[in-house]
């Protein structure tokens, strides 16, 4: 792997000095985040970087470690480097300055699932409406329309709050559905344990079989942690539904595992990165972008596809 | 060889402008890209400033990082309560001085190694800060414009970026106690010999309760800058100065004889760190070959003024 780094290294050395002062008339894109670390984030570059072969551009990924201010750092240096376009995944609103250093220069910013910003030419991520809109019905049609459900939601959280609005929605237009409680779980240890203890106390005051008819999680650890509370209350038996959303692999494997947990969303990285790609080109190629989002499609996760 | 010891990190700083001079004609050495770097650096050197006065003593201080985290997000909580942005910066300060105290009293009066003493309130000012800004990142509406406007301004007539006169600032006072004050002179004492010191009238627990202090006001400091300049905060954010800050004055040593941290010498160490991220991500160099080639220009100029001492002997 440091070989091949070393080659790339090489790589861009004679690049440079043998183009210097030329135009790259086949495209340069500097991708930064401080994230790359993380496993999403790879999934993004190599549907991104995937897309970008094929246009021959060449691609520059700098990752910055955590460290945000150097997410501005680089890409004032891709600004005087004179790229032709910045792609970034971080929150526009913490690179102001680098996002207006970039518009000073005219170089277009796009957002591979960053946020909404004026100054980016648009932001490629996943309707988070629309996936909270999929579990959510999917809950209210199991249950048939009918019986209590336990919601857990992050309204602190902006991506997260605005999953359980439509949550909230669905269930109030379903007149026999009852929210028998909105909680909110306290997230420093992850979620699960905290979810867990809740749920726990839920159970506890609604004893009876049947008095709980779902569990609808704004994301993935609410969900396990209700499912290990429903398993360790021996009510498994009870057909109580879960779902979560972000479908992570210990969410896959409890579904597949054809208990409660029944369902979860799953977010296309790699078709959020490809897409990014497809950004970039239309508006290094001129075009303005009228939409300051474009959504990826996400896909409902069942016990049916989970092993795909 | 002496004339290696001496100035081998100046001239590889030299050597590494000359080489980005070379391979970037048009953008590398323009007032712009300049002004750029200054400002990128900026944050970095407050805290590379700072550490170097406890590191005058011998000593070390590993929480810096976490410092700055801590100030900033003391700072945005308290913009959130609406206190006014003065106000917010003195007590964000303030929370750096009685950090710094706290290491200087576990180091000087309870008698902890700097390096573990450090250890234990890095976990804690990290905690704190995590405490108080409930584990989330601070940003958008509650952050004030005076607050964030401020990294973006610069100094009116001279057209040097607010945060680059911010540092230059840090790095004048800095200078001023360590080399043309006694209190400078003793702490340089008590880092050749802190026992000499003591008996020699030097009041050691006091001075290096202060030096600590100093350096956690640093840190502190600059937390405020990065904050300022992400116009946002959040727990973690001021981390990574602290390795950095560090590798900045070992760079800096390797330019003096005795081996002692002369704050010019931080400087260097701060610029070859800066100029190497700036240049290198302009040739479109991977991140990760960056870090491996930073690393090993440390060491190698650790190594060769580590060399000619070993000649001496």
């Amino acid at each position: 792997m440091i070989a091949n780094s070393v080659r790339r290294m090489a790589g861009a050395l004679v690049l440079t000095m043998g183009l210097a002062g030329m135009a790259f008339a086949e495209g340069k894109v500097t991708v930064i985040t401080p994230y790359l670390a993380q496993p999403g984030t790879q999934f993004y570059l190599d549907g991104f970087k995937a897309s970008a072969e094929g246009k021959g551009w060449d691609v520059n990924v700098v990752d910055t470690a955590g460290d945000i201010a150097a997410v501005i750092a680089r890409m004032e240096d891709a600004v005087t480097q004179g790229v032709n376009a910045i792609v970034i995944n971080v929150d526009p609103a913490q690179v102001t300055a680098g996002l207006e250093a970039a518009k000073a220069a005219n170089i277009p910013v796009v957002g591979m699932d960053a946020g909404m910003s004026p100054l980016l030419a648009t932001n490629v991520t996943s309707n988070g409406y629309a996936m909270a809109a999929e579990t959510a019905t999917y809950v209210a049609n199991r249950i048939g329309g009918t019986g209590n459900v336990v919601m857990f939601v992050f309204d602190a959280f902006p991506p997260v709050q605005m999953r359980g609005v439509i949550a909230d929605a669905i269930f109030a237009n379903n007149p026999d559905i009852k929210v028998l409680d909105r909680v909110t779980p306290d997230v420093q240890d992850g979620g699960i344990a905290d979810s867990r203890a809740k749920m726990e106390a839920i159970l506890a005051a609604n004893p009876e079989p049947g008095s709980i008819a779902a569990v609808w999680a704004a994301w993935d650890q609410p969900a396990l942690g209700a499912l290990q509370a429903i398993e360790a209350a021996g009510r498994q038996g009870e057909g109580i539904v879960i779902t979560g959303i972000d479908a992570n692999p210990q969410a896959r494997e409890a579904i597949a595992a054809k208990g409660n947990f029944e369902a979860s969303m799953a977010q296309d990285f790699a078709g959020i990165g490809a897409a990014t790609a497809d950004a970039v080109a239309r508006v290094v190629g001129g075009e303005t972008i009228r939409e300051p989002m474009i959504y990826v499609p996400t896909k409902l996760i069942t016990a049916a596809n989970v092993a795909e | 060889m002496i004339w290696l010891r001496r100035y081998g990190t100046l001239a590889g700083l030299a050597a590494i402008v000359l080489f980005f001079s070379v391979m970037l004609p048009e953008t590398f050495l323009t007032l712009r890209n300049l002004g750029n770097i200054g400002q990128q650096v900026s944050m970095l050197a407050v805290v590379a400033f700072a550490m170097t006065v406890v590191m005058v003593m011998g000593d070390f201080d590993l929480s810096v990082g976490a410092m700055a985290s801590l100030s900033g997000v003391v700072a945005a909580v308290l913009f959130v309560h609406g206190w006014p942005v003065p106000l917010a910066l003195a007590a964000a300060l303030a929370v750096g001085v009685i950090g710094g105290i706290l290491n200087g009293v576990l180091v000087a009066v309870v008698g902890i190694l700097p390096f573990v003493a450090t250890l234990g309130t890095l976990t804690m000012f990290g905690g704190a800060a995590s405490l108080v800004s409930d584990g989330r990142t601070i940003f958008g509406r509650d952050i004030p414009e005076a607050f964030s406007g401020f990294a973006k301004g610069t100094v009116p007539g001279l057209g040097l970026p607010a945060l680059t006169a911010v540092a230059l600032a840090v790095l004048a006072l800095v200078w001023v106690l360590l080399e043309q004050t006694t209190w400078g002179r003793r702490l340089y004492a008590i880092g050749g010999n802190a026992e000499a010191a003591r008996l020699a009238g030097v009041r050691v627990i006091r001075l290096r309760i202060q030096a600590f202090a100093l350096t956690g006001l640093g840190a502190a400091a600059a937390g405020l800058m990065y904050a300022a300049r992400v116009a946002s905060a959040n727990p973690t954010q001021g981390n990574g100065l602290m390795l950095d800050a560090i590798a900045a004055v070992f760079l800096g040593m390797t330019m003096n004889e005795e081996g002692a941290p002369r704050v010019l010498a931080t400087l260097v160490g701060v610029l070859i760190l800066a100029v190497l991220d700036n240049g290198l991500t302009q040739m479109s160099v991977d991140s990760y070959v960056r870090e491996i080639l930073v690393g090993a220009i440390i060491l190698a100029a650790v190594g060769m003024a580590g060399l000619g001492g070993l000649a001496r002997r």
